[in-house]
């Protein structure tokens, strides 16, 4: 019925997905609002995530620094994969 | 009792949504739209393409484009095949 309506009709799965962004830069949102950046080390299935060269940032400003951050992934409510270029926009 | 309607089960049309656009409601005030690209039994959902839509404390509409993204499963409400999002205004 859909078929060649979407221009890649592949698919790919959350597994796929962070296979594809492990050791990549990405943003995570958690679910109080608060986003982190940086380039992702690991992590499980219960989206509990290991970052390093980590920034908070909160609205639209950058309130932290900090070099290895766990978060536990109860709060998360997004990972986004993140192009370099594309995330200086609010610095 | 005659099965005249063969069952279909929910995941079986979300799975159908898969390649196109998809409007997501989170249990918070907060939705999704992006083309649906896969998802897992825990309805952890990859997006891509996706727009993030917020209200703030005024009522004001917050949006912010993503480009690819894995959606946690746990705070999703509802999900609407083909939907555009939330109606704009101006």
């Amino acid at each position: 019925m859909q078929a060649g309506s979407a221009t890649t009709t592949e698919k790919r799965n959350p597994a796929d997905f962070l296979k594809q962004v492990v050791g990549k830069p990405v943003l995570v949102k958690l679910n109080s609002g608060v986003e982190y950046r940086g380039i992702l080390a690991c992590l499980d299935g219960y989206m509990n995530i290991a970052m390093e060269q980590t920034e908070e940032h909160v609205g639209t400003q950058l309130k932290n620094k900090y070099g290895d951050t766990f978060i536990r992934g109860n709060n998360v409510l997004y990972i986004a994969a993140q192009k370099r270029g594309k995330q200086r926009k609010n610095e | 009792m005659s099965e005249s309607i063969p069952p279909v089960l929910p995941l079986e049309l979300v799975d159908k949504c898969i390649g196109s656009k998809i409007w997501v409601l989170m249990k918070t005030d907060k939705e999704f739209t992006g083309i649906l690209r896969g998802f897992d039994q825990f309805v952890n959902m990859v997006l891509e393409d996706v727009c993030e839509y917020e209200w703030s404390s005024e009522g004001r509409l917050i949006t912010k484009q993503l480009d690819q993204i894995l959606l946690n499963g746990n705070n999703i409400c509802v999900l609407i095949p083909g939907g555009s999002g939330p109606p704009q205004e101006t």
